[in-house]
């Protein structure tokens, strides 16, 4: 990936204190042009917030946050011009159809002429939504919905998207297909933020992801930077020809092995090691005499990650 | 794509129209008349674009939804069916005598009251729902971080009320010609009664909008709707019945000298007064850090200065009598308490963005740093709006001792100077200490805007009640006139000044109130003083190399005819 030099989107210390809630804690992070980074955490974590100050519909108790270089506290008409943030809920207006909300936006993003038609045009080509030009906004379908949401916030071509919880609600094939529209639109050069709950979603799309929990960031970075991070295991499992609880007395006294359980001939554990120390397990194996018939190691995925890294709690 | 198609619609639409001209309809109806029809469109359509581009985004959107809407719809058709209605029934009941009598006054009433319902209630509340709606439907967050400028969203709402109350009016305006046909009204009548109704509804749709950008909460929306309601059809009934009266006495009054000067007056106050109500609502709905307070000071200014000179033109049309400088210097004490206790609820600390712009030079800094944000600044503009008030009236007091003919009014030149000292004194001490209230909570709590300015009516709520209430108490006191426990008792002590106390307790009041105000001014000096070190910084780096962009400085013309162009 190409990094440029100044990040599109940056927190530097971001703080938001509700009446109660430390709802964000010290939370620091960049993205760049052209990279997608996934923002997950538990329900309450500080996502929307944190969203929300990035969009200037919120300001911090301290620290600030940079898009494109403007403070979002002190030039947020800048901010604003070069930022599109999908929230997690659509406004909707009465009476108003597909091609009337769209121009509308256009309108207000300050779009003219020509250059409007043509704006309204791209997006309802990109977000598949021509069809539906003439139907009122109250009428659509929650997936739809969602596609004219995601219109909406790049009506006026922004360098910087901030999703909130694009895939809410939407069906596998819709989900997909955002998943592919995400990638386009960072592959057109655009620094992207999204938070979502469905990581295996965020695991194939995002180049890094930021972990919060109760408004502090555990870790940022590619899912495989963190889990080398944060030691996680492998899930192995052997089935043997025989002598299972042979195999399990040797597994047993072996480093690194926990979590054993055995089902007649096959055990199941975590082993902490990277791939070749994988294959020197199972060449140690078969070395004592073990006949292994059966060797599989699973790799953490952004969902073990996860649970290892968040512990649950909720503010 | 849609753009393009509905682009297809209307070309075909235009050559449909224009094959009906008279000039066209003999030409075949083949390429030529459609090449020559395209090419009329190819001509208008960048106009229309145009036109479409240059009206507000706002103003587009909720015109288009009206027509759709049904509540519009029907609003407007019961309002056309009431007035056949009134035809109808006005009809019947006058009868034949209808060539003879000149009925077109009672008739009008009614008309009247069926077009005020709309434009006094329905227009001035659909303007404060449709901010309030916003929010509820969750589309406010999206709208205002669009680049629509807060002024913009502001006059986009009332763009679609002046849309509003014009379709209102065509419903009405035959039946309004239909009057003067009936004699018994005459036009200027009827001009008067349309004027004052259209722009009476557009301030109170200002005043609509103003309130629902200052009802966040969905408790005070609820309230302030409420109490928005009752308010307009009070307005509504009362601006009825004078609609009434003015039908039946404009004879008397209509076109005179006297009747264009309150009307130039009261346009004066009304431009004013919709001015701040317009930068106030737009300041409400601005982000914190940008300066929200300059506009708001520099329209108080204005609109001081017109009061200032209706006030002076009043007192001199009517032989420079004190009265009038009185009630120019007990209006401006209730404006600038209030105006006051709104500036010095500010929040403290001037933004980045608004430190990029501080005036600079000396004299700049020394007379414009008054318009600066922040709640000293606000107390130090206070105060000096205050201070020229009184100077202004000493002036006029003087003037009128050399120039009144005629027997003086019921205040002597004393008792007048007694009440300007003693009210200016009351202005500026409460302020500072309503001011000093909040600095202090403010080190323990979060004060917004609001609180501080109920902090300030509570300050000046106690200051008055409780000695009143000790006096009531009091065995001794209780039948006196006054008593010196009032003293920190602005309403009780300037109308006892004003009722002739002024030989007893005047020379006390004189001096302590200024006294003990000017002390409270030195207390607050301090925050003044730091208010004022703030200096101009910067812009960052970023925000030079954005504004370079965004306004290209102009590229260099030749120095001489030799030069040759890049
Ligand atoms: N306006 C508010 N007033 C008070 N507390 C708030 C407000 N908004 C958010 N919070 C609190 O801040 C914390 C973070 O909330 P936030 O909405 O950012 O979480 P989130 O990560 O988006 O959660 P979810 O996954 O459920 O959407 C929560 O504890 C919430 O209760
Ligand atoms: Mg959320």
């Amino acid at each position: 990936m190409i990094r440029t030099a100044t990040p599109q989107i940056e927190l530097r210390n971001l703080h938001r204190v509700f009446d109660q809630t430390h709802a964000v804690n010290n939370v620091s992070f960049e993205v760049y042009a052209g990279e997608v980074v996934g923002y997950i955490g538990p329900n309450g974590a500080g996502k929307t917030t944190s969203m929300r100050i990035l969009a200037t519909l919120d300001e911090p108790t301290a620290g600030d946050a940079y898009v494109d270089g403007f403070s979002v506290v002190e030039d947020p008409d800048r901010v604003r011009r070069r930022l599109g943030f999908m929230p997690d809920y659509f406004g909707t207006y009465q009476n108003v159809n597909v091609y009337e909300y769209l121009d509308f936006f256009a309108r207000s993003y300050g779009l003219k002429g020509r250059e409007r038609i043509s704006a309204i045009g791209e997006v309802m080509e990109f977000t598949q939504l021509r069809a539906l030009a003439e139907k009122p906004i109250n009428g659509l379908s929650k997936g739809m919905k969602q596609r004219l949401c995601l219109g909406r916030t790049m009506i006026h071509n922004p360098s910087v998207l901030v999703l909130d919880e694009p895939a809410a609600g939407l069906d596998p094939r819709a989900r997909i297909e955002l998943r592919e529209m995400i990638s386009k639109l960072a592959d057109a050069g655009k620094a992207i933020l999204v938070s979502s709950h469905i990581l295996t979603e965020l695991a194939e799309m995002c180049d890094r992801v930021a972990i919060i929990e109760q408004g502090r960031l555990l870790a940022v970075g590619s899912v495989a930077e963190i889990s080398a991070g944060v030691q996680v295991q492998s899930t192995v499992h052997v089935r043997v020809l025989e002598g299972a609880e042979r195999l399990q007395n040797w597994l047993a006294a072996r480093d690194g092995v926990s979590e054993l359980r055995t089902d007649g001939t096959l055990a199941v554990f975590d082993y902490a090691g990277d791939r070749a120390a994988e294959a020197s397990l199972l060449r140690a194996m078969v070395e004592s005499g073990l006949p292994v018939i059966e060797f599989g190691a699973k790799h953490k995925s952004l969902e073990d990650v996860f649970l290892h890294v968040t512990e649950g709690r909720v503010q | 794509m849609n753009g393009d198609a509905a682009s297809t619609t209307e070309v075909l639409s235009v050559a449909d129209d224009a094959s009906f001209d008279a000039d066209v309809v003999l030409e075949p109806i083949g390429p030529a008349a459609k090449s020559r029809a395209a090419v009329v469109w190819e001509r208008i359509e960048p106009i229309l674009v145009y036109a479409g581009d240059w009206l507000n985004p706002i103003l587009v959107k909720e015109t288009r939804q009206a027509l759709k809407s049904f509540q519009f719809t029907t609003t407007f058709a019961l309002v056309l069916a009431a007035c056949w209605i009134v035809t109808i029934g006005g009809l019947a009941l006058i009868g034949p005598s209808i060539f003879y009598s000149a009925s077109g006054g009672t008739l009008l009433a009614w008309y009247y009251a069926i077009l005020a319902f709309p434009l006094i209630v329905v227009v001035p509340y659909s303007a404060f729902r449709s901010l309030t709606a916003e929010r509820e439907d969750n589309t406010y967050d999206l709208l205002s971080i669009t680049s629509l400028r807060p002024r913009q969203i502001i006059s986009g709402k009332l763009g679609s009320s002046i849309v509003q109350m014009a379709v209102y009016f065509s419903a009405v305006t035959p039946c309004l010609a239909f009057t003067y046909l009936l004699r018994g009204v005459d036009l200027p009548t009827i001009a008067v009664l349309t004027v004052y109704t259209f722009f009476g509804s557009l301030g109170l749709s200002m005043a609509g909008i103003l309130l629902a950008t200052l009802s966040e909460q969905r408790f005070a929306q609820v309230f302030v709707s409420v109490a928005l309601v009752a308010g307009l059809l009070w307005i509504c009934f009362w601006s009825v019945f004078g609609g009434y009266q003015v039908i039946q006495f404009s004879y008397a009054f209509m076109g005179g000298e006297e009747f264009w000067t309150t009307t130039l007056a009261l346009t004066t106050a009304y431009v004013t007064t919709f001015t701040l109500m317009f930068f106030a609502a737009a300041g409400t709905i601005t982000f914190s850090t940008e300066n929200r307070s300059t506009p708001l000071r520099l329209c108080m200014l204005v609109q001081q200065a017109a009061w200032i000179g209706w006030m002076a033109f009043a007192w001199i049309y009517n032989g420079y009598e004190l009265g009038f400088i009185f009630a120019l210097a007990a209006f401006a004490a209730v404006y600038w308490y209030v105006m006051g206790a709104l500036l010095t609820s500010e929040r403290v600390g001037m933004s980045q963005r608004v430190k990029r712009r501080l005036p600079q030079s000396f004299f700049g800094r020394a007379f414009l740093s008054w318009l600066n944000p922040g709640p000293a600044s606000g107390y130090m503009f206070t105060i000096a709006n205050g201070t020229s008030i009184v100077l202004i009236s000493l002036l006029g007091i003087a003037m009128s001792q050399l120039l009144a003919s005629g027997t003086p009014g019921s205040l002597s030149a004393d008792e007048l100077f007694c009440l300007l000292i003693v009210g200016w004194g009351y202005v500026v001490a409460y302020l500072g200490v309503g001011m000093m209230a909040i600095r202090l909570l403010r080190r323990f709590a979060v004060v917004n805007t609001f609180a501080a300015v109920l902090i300030h009516f509570l300050v000046i709520l106690a200051g008055s009640g409780i000695p009143t209430t000790i006096q009531m108490m009091s065995v001794d006191l209780r039948y006196e006139d006054y008593s010196l426990l009032q003293i920190p008792n602005p309403f009780w002590s300037l109308t006892h000044l004003v009722d002739g106390g002024v030989a007893s307790e005047g020379a006390i009041l004189v001096l302590v109130i200024p006294a003990a105000a000017l002390c409270i001014l030195l207390l607050n000096l301090r925050s003044v003083v730091r208010e004022l070190q703030a200096v101009r910084i910067a812009p960052p780096k970023r925000v030079l190399q954005d504004e370079a962009e965004l306004h290209p400085p102009p590229a260099a013309l030749p120095q001489n005819p030799w030069d040759e162009p890049e």
